[in-house]
C-alpha cells in the first residue's frame, strides 16, 4: 500500500521539474488522505528518491536525478550519507578530511571510521595529491582524479618522473634542430629559411607519438609545456603566428662562453668569501692550484 | 664603485707603475678630490714623488685637476677611476689598430700608449728610432698618423687657454669639441733634422699639441663587434653584415654613445648603402628579408619605426645589451649551478613575478630539486625575493605573506661585475704571487739567456756554450716551464675576463642611467 502511494508520488514529484509543493501534491491526489500522503514521501526520503528543500516558509518537493542516486546500499546510515554526498560534491578534485568535518560537524573518530567504513565498501576512495604529499584527498571510487591532483602525465604515483621529462625534453630539442639542419640545406632566402625551421606543436606530437617512448599518452597540452622547458633551457624560441597558436624553433646561443667561466672564480662557490686574508686567497686556492696545474 | 674594483685599480696601477703611484690613486680613489698637501700627507711619501706620482697619472690621463673653489691657485686632483681599467686593454687596443692600419700603426699606437700622450713630432721620432720598423718612410708614419686622427683613434687633448694671467694659476684648457681631432702640421723635415741630431726637439711648432689614444673610439668598436658576432651567431654571416652596415649608418647621424636607442635610418638609406660597397649577391637579393629577420629575432637588436623611405629603423642599444648581458649571466648560471637553475633563472626572467609553487611547475623541476636550485640563486644574489604581504584582518586570521621570485636585472649585472673584478684581481694577484715565488730562478734563466747571446756574438765554441747552459739543471728547467705556462694560463684568463667585463660594463651604459667610463670627449 505504502509503496503504491510512493510511486504515485513520486510520479507526480518528476513530472514537476523545478519541485512540487504540498499544494502541488494535493492537488493532483485529491482522493490522497494527508496521512498516507506523509506516509508515502517518508518512504522516498527514506529512499533517497527525492529531497526536501525549503523555499520562503513552504516546502518543496524535488525528484532526485536517477543516475546520481547514490550507489550508496540501503543499510547506510545518515552520517554516512551526509559524509558521502559531501565526498561527491568534491567532484574529481577530491575534497580534504577537514574541510568534511567542518561541512559535516560530525568529529573527528566518528568521520575517521565512516570514511574507513566507505572505502572498505569501495564506495569513495582516498587519493594521495601531488602538491603536498601528506594531504590525502576523497573522491567516488569510479571518479579518475583531476590533473591537479595527481600531476597528469608527469607523476608515477606521487613522484614526479625526472627522466622522463628530460628525455622528452632532448627529443623534442633533437626534433627542433633535425628541422632546423633540413631548412639549412635548402637555399630558398633568410626567411623561408626561418618559416622552415618552425615547428608546430601538432608536428612535433606527431614525432614524439612516433617514437614510441612513451607509455603514457601524451596530448598537445602536455607537450606544449615540454616545448617551453625547452625555450627555457634557451635552446629554442616560441613565436608568437598570426593566428594567436605558438611555433617553436632551435636557436644558437648569441654569445660563446663568457670569460669568467672560463677560469675556476666564475664557478667558484665560495667567491663570496674569498679576499685577501683568511681561509679564501687566490694564493692558496685549491680551485686554481688543480686549474693551473 | 666597490671594494672589489678598489682592490683591482690598486693591483693594476701597482703593476704598471710601481708602489709610489699606487698608493697615491688609492688615496686618490677614496676621495672626491684631494690636493697635492692631502695626498702627501695621507701617502707618507715625500711630496717630490707624490709630485712625479701625480705627473705620471695626469700624463696616462688618470688624473683630472681642477681649481679649487675657494682658492684658484690651489688644484684638487680627482682619479678617473673607470679608465685604470682600460690599462688592461692595451694589448687588444693594438690589435685593433694593427689589423686596421698594419705594423705602422700598431707601432704608433704602441709609443703612443707606453707614453700616455705626446706630441705628434716626439712620438714620430720615437716610432722612426724604434728598430724594428726602419724600413718605413717617415711619411707614412705621418700619413698613418693623421689617418687616425680622421678615424677618431687619436685624439687631441685640451690645450691650455692663451693668456697671461695663467702663470700662477691652476692652468685652464680650452674646451673646444670641434677641435679634438684637426690633423696637426707635422714639419718633416725639422723631423730629419732632429733624427740627425742637427736640432732639438723643442724647436718643434707643435710643443703644446699632445695626443692621446681616444679609448671611446676603442671601445665603440669593440662594442659593435659584439653585437656583429651575436648577429652572426645567430642568424648568419649575411645578416651580420648587414647589420654592420647598418651601424655604419647610424653613426653619420648619430651619437655613437648614445644611451638608448640609436637615431633613424631608413631602408633606401641602407639599400644604397649596401649596392654601393658590398658585392654579396645573396646579401643584396634578400636584403629586405635580412633586415625583416634581425627585426624579428628576440635579441631585439632593430626596430622599425616609421614607414617613410621604406621603413625607418633604429638600432636599440637598450634591449640589445639587455639580451647580451643576460645571455651571459644565463651562461655564467648555466656553468655554475648547471642547466637546471638556468631553466629556473629564464623562468623568472620570462614570468617577472612568480611564487615558488608556479615555478617548479613551469620549469618541470621536482618540487625539491627547484627550491633548492632557487634559494641557492637567491642566496648568491642572481634572483631575489618580493615579499607582499597582506594584513591580519584586526586579529581574525593570520597575517598572509607572498614570497614571490624575482630578477633585479641591474642589481644582479653589477653583482655578476663585481665577481669578475674580484676574479680578474685574482688572477693578477695570483700571477705576482707565482712571479716571486720563483723570482730567483726566472732572473737566473734571464741572465743565462743573456750571457748565451754575448757568447754567441762573441763566437765561441758551441762545447763551451752547451757547457754553460747546463748550468741550467733539468729539474730547474722543469719547474720553469711550469711556472712560465702558469703565468701565460692566468694572463690568457685576464684577457677573457676583460671581454665579461666589457659586455656588462655595456649594459650598465646601454640600460642604466649611471654615470659610466664613457663621455662625450673626455
Amino acid at each position: 500500500m505504502e509503496a503504491e502511494v510512493a510511486q504515485l508520488l513520486l510520479a507526480v514529484i518528476q513530472g514537476i521539474p523545478g519541485g512540487a509543493t504540498n499544494d502541488d501534491l494535493s492537488k493532483a491526489l485529491s482522493d490522497m488522505p494527508a496521512g498516507s500522503r506523509v506516509e508515502g514521501l517518508n518512504v522516498l526520503l527514506k529512499q533517497g528518491s527525492i529531497e526536501i528543500l525549503k523555499k520562503g516558509d513552504k516546502l518543496i518537493y524535488r525528484a532526485k536525478d536517477p543516475e546520481k542516486k547514490s550507489a550508496l546500499p540501503k543499510d547506510a546510515d545518515n552520517e554516512e550519507k551526509v559524509v558521502y554526498s559531501i565526498v561527491e560534491e568534491g567532484g574529481n578534485k577530491g575534497i580534504w578530511i577537514r574541510d568534511i568535518r567542518m561541512k559535516s560537524n560530525l568529529n573527528m573518530t566518528q568521520l575517521n571510521k565512516i570514511l574507513k567504513n566507505l572505502e572498505t565498501k569501495k564506495l569513495i576512495k582516498a587519493v594521495k595529491s601531488v602538491n603536498a604529499s601528506k594531504k590525502k584527498v576523497y573522491m567516488l571510487y569510479n571518479l579518475e582524479a583531476d590533473r591537479s591532483v595527481t600531476g597528469g602525465a608527469w607523476y608515477q604515483d606521487q613522484d614526479f618522473e625526472v627522466e622522463f621529462v628530460d628525455v622528452l625534453n632532448q627529443q623534442c630539442l633533437r626534433f627542433l634542430q633535425m628541422k632546423r639542419e633540413g631548412a639549412e640545406k635548402k637555399r630558398d632566402g633568410p626567411l623561408a629559411f626561418k618559416q622552415m625551421s618552425c615547428c608546430t606543436v601538432k608536428e612535433v606530437h606527431k614525432f614524439i607519438s612516433d617514437l614510441g617512448i612513451s607509455k603514457v599518452n601524451l596530448d598537445e597540452d602536455d607537450l606544449e609545456t615540454i616545448l617551453k622547458t625547452v625555450v627555457y633551457d634557451g635552446s629554442a624560441e616560441r613565436i608568437l603566428q598570426s593566428d594567436g597558436t605558438y611555433v617553436y624553433r632551435a636557436v644558437n646561443l648569441p654569445l660563446p662562453a663568457p670569460g669568467l667561466v672560463q677560469m675556476p672564480c666564475g664557478i667558484c662557490p665560495v667567491i663570496k668569501n674569498c679576499s685577501n686574508c683568511g681561509d679564501v686567497t687566490a694564493i692558496n686556492c685549491q680551485y686554481m692550484n688543480d686549474w693551473l696545474d | 664603485m666597490s671594494a672589489d674594483y678598489a682592490h683591482l685599480c690598486s693591483s693594476i696601477l701597482e703593476q704598471c707603475f710601481g708602489k709610489v703611484v699606487q698608493s697615491v690613486a688609492d688615496c686618490l680613489f677614496s676621495a672626491t678630490t684631494r690636493t697635492l698637501s692631502q695626498i702627501v700627507s695621507s701617502t707618507n711619501f715625500s711630496r717630490k714623488e707624490v709630485v712625479l706620482a701625480v705627473a705620471v697619472l695626469i700624463k696616462f690621463r688618470l688624473v683630472n685637476f681642477e681649481p679649487s673653489k675657494n682658492n684658484p691657485f690651489l688644484a684638487e686632483y680627482s682619479l678617473r677611476r673607470e679608465d685604470v681599467i682600460c690599462l688592461l686593454r692595451y694589448s687588444r687596443y693594438i690589435h685593433l689598430v694593427q689589423t686596421k692600419y698594419g705594423n705602422v700603426g700598431a707601432s704608433i699606437a704602441e709609443e703612443l700608449l707606453n707614453a700616455g700622450s705626446e706630441t705628434a713630432t716626439g712620438l714620430l721620432l720615437k716610432c722612426l728610432s724604434d728598430g724594428e720598423n726602419k724600413a718605413e718612410s717617415a711619411e707614412t708614419y705621418r700619413d698613418t698618423f693623421i689617418k687616425m686622427i680622421s678615424d677618431h683613434y687619436i685624439i687631441k687633448i685640451p690645450e691650455l687657454m692663451p693668456g697671461d694671467e695663467q702663470d700662477e694659476a691652476v692652468p685652464k684648457f680650452q674646451k673646444n669639441e670641434c677641435g679634438f681631432f684637426v690633423p696637426p702640421n707635422i714639419d718633416l723635415q725639422l723631423l730629419a733634422q732632429i733624427q740627425k741630431g742637427e736640432a732639438t726637439l723643442s724647436k718643434a711648432l707643435d710643443g703644446a699639441i699632445v695626443w692621446s689614444l681616444n679609448y671611446d673610439r676603442f671601445h665603440q668598436e669593440f662594442r659593435d663587434d659584439i653585437m656583429k658576432l651575436a648577429i652572426e651567431r645567430k642568424l648568419g654571416e649575411n645578416a651580420a653584415e648587414c647589420f654592420s652596415f647598418i651601424l655604419n649608418l647610424i653613426y653619420n647621424t648619430t651619437d655613437p654613445w648614445q644611451r638608448k636607442a640609436s637615431n633613424l635610418v631608413t631602408f633606401v638609406e641602407i639599400k644604397q648603402a649596401i649596392e654601393r660597397k658590398s658585392n654579396n649577391m645573396e646579401l643584396i637579393k634578400y636584403l629586405d628579408q635580412y633586415i625583416c629577420l634581425i627585426m624579428d629575432d628576440s635579441l631585439g637588436f632593430l626596430r622599425k619605426v616609421g614607414d617613410m623611405g621604406g621603413g625607418q629603423y633604429l638600432v636599440d642599444m637598450e634591449k640589445t645589451f639587455e639580451s647580451l648581458a643576460f645571455a651571459c649571466v644565463e651562461a655564467v648560471i648555466t656553468e655554475r649551478f648547471g642547466s637546471k637553475a638556468a631553466r629556473i633563472f629564464r623562468v623568472i626572467r620570462v614570468k617577472k613575478f612568480i611564487e615558488q609553487e608556479d615555478l617548479q611547475k613551469e620549469a618541470m623541476i621536482p618540487a625539491k630539486e627547484a627550491k633548492s636550485l632557487a634559494y641557492n640563486l637567491f642566496q648568491e644574489q642572481f634572483i631575489h625575493v618580493k615579499v607582499i604581504k597582506k594584513p591580519g584582518g584586526g586579529g581574525s586570521g593570520p597575517a598572509k605573506a607572498f614570497y614571490l621570485f624575482q630578477i633585479k636585472d641591474k642589481d644582479t649585472v653589477r653583482m655578476l661585475l663585481d665577481n669578475c673584478f674580484k676574479s680578474l684581481y685574482n688572477t693578477i694577484r695570483r700571477s705576482n704571487y707565482e712571479k716571486n715565488e720563483h723570482k730567483g730562478l726566472i732572473e737566473k734563466s734571464q741572465r743565462l739567456d743573456s750571457i748565451v747571446e754575448a757568447m754567441k756574438e762573441r763566437g765561441e765554441s758551441d762545447e763551451y756554450i752547451a757547457e754553460i747552459v747546463e748550468t741550467f739543471t733539468p729539474p730547474e728547467c722543469e719547474i720553469l716551464n711550469k711556472v712560465k705556462n702558469r703565468i701565460k694560463t692566468l694572463s690568457k684568463a685576464e684577457m677573457t675576463l676583460d671581454d665579461t667585463i666589457f659586455l656588462l660594463q655595456m649594459y650598465q651604459h646601454h640600460c642604466t642611467t649611471l654615470p659610466t667610463g664613457i663621455q662625450k670627449f673626455k
